[in-house]
């Protein structure tokens, strides 16, 4: 049971860092990096350790991710700039 | 472009890698027979010496006290460069925010969120949590309050001013309460040994300082995270009504 659940957490913690890395879209990548740390938070739960959990659970899936996205909607983007050129 | 490709490749194998390295971490995991050093110290007479229940928190407020001091500075300098990057002009044009719907429904979680927040700022002593976590909840209403009804409405309900008073005012308690310690002769941020009231294991009130010291953290982490939030959503405000349908060249 237990071997089950961390390969699990394991192999989507992989999943979403690699699609969180490897992704074109600014937007997928914050949230799937919010889901990254929710997965994180639920490992160090499992682990033991539930100050850190806390913690990873409110400033990287909350915090992180809302300063992300204002910071997204703040800058100007490449395809935007071409638009307007045009 | 191969350069980029280069790179992509790089970050696919360091995700595969450290996620291998997870993985092996916690099939190699088992349960601990012998614990040396500090810690041993630590487990045994945390409790004793601190009052607090949460090891954890003793450590960051007892014994490693002036690290987490530390800790705080520094939220607190990034806090002022933050405000004083952003700090464009005294303007208070907000949106109007999100939907009816959502106004109403946010407003029945609020009360719920802060009494979360306020829990775990107050028993940080003796259940997982603390000020940092605690003071990270509470900007999290004040950044759900941005979104929802617009930071037009949040300024107004919390002024700017009022936020930086309590994060100041939560920086200074946290050094006064160590000069307290520094007054007894018991050393800066000494909790029992400075004269603090140990209380009842387990108990609300135990743990001397420890308590204070979240009260603290937690004043100075959530006004200054949500001072963070509410300078960068201004300033994209200011600039969507400054300039509505200027085109920049």
């Amino acid at each position: 049971m237990s071997a089950l659940f961390y390969s699990f957490v394991c192999f989507f913690l992989i999943l979403t860092a690699l699609v969180a890395s490897e992704i074109k879209d600014i937007l997928s990548a914050v949230i799937s990096l919010s889901v990254f740390s929710v997965l994180l938070a639920i490992a160090f739960v499992a682990l033991q350790a539930p100050d850190v959990a806390l913690t990873q659970a409110v400033i990287s899936s909350g915090l992180i991710t809302s300063l992300f996205l204002v910071a997204y909607s703040q800058t100007q983007k490449e395809g935007r700039r071409e638009n307007d050129e045009e | 472009m191969s350069k980029s490709c280069f790179l992509r490749i790089v970050t696919f194998l360091l995700c595969l890698a450290l996620g291998w390295q997870f993985w092996k971490g916690i099939l190699a995991l088992e349960p601990t027979q012998i614990i040396i050093g500090p810690a041993a110290h630590y487990i045994e007479s945390a409790a004793e010496e601190t009052g607090a229940t949460n090891i954890v928190a003793a450590i960051l407020f007892d014994y490693r006290a002036l690290d987490t001091l530390g800790e705080a500075s520094v939220i607190y300098t990034s806090v002022c460069g933050i405000a004083m990057l952003f700090a464009k002009s005294k303007f208070k044009i907000s949106s109007t925010g999100l939907s009816f719907i959502v106004k109403r429904g946010v407003s029945f979680i609020i009360p719920f969120l802060l009494l979360y927040a306020a829990g775990i700022v107050l028993m940080g002593h003796i259940s997982p949590g603390g000020g940092f976590q605690g003071g990270a909840v509470f900007a999290t209403a004040t950044i759900l309050f941005c979104i929802v009804y617009g930071s037009g409405f949040e300024a107004v309900m919390i002024k700017p001013k009022t936020k930086e008073l309590i994060e100041s005012s939560g920086a200074l308690m946290f050094v006064l309460i160590g000069f307290v310690g520094l007054w007894t002769g018991a050393g800066f941020l000494a909790n029992i040994a400075a004269g603090y009231p140990k209380g009842e294991v387990g108990r609300f009130l135990s743990g001397g300082s420890i308590p204070l010291l979240n009260i603290a953290v937690g004043m100075k982490v959530s006004a200054g995270l949500s001072t963070i939030f509410y300078s960068m959503i201004k300033l994209l405000e200011f600039e969507v009504t400054k300039h509505p349908g200027v085109k920049n060249k």
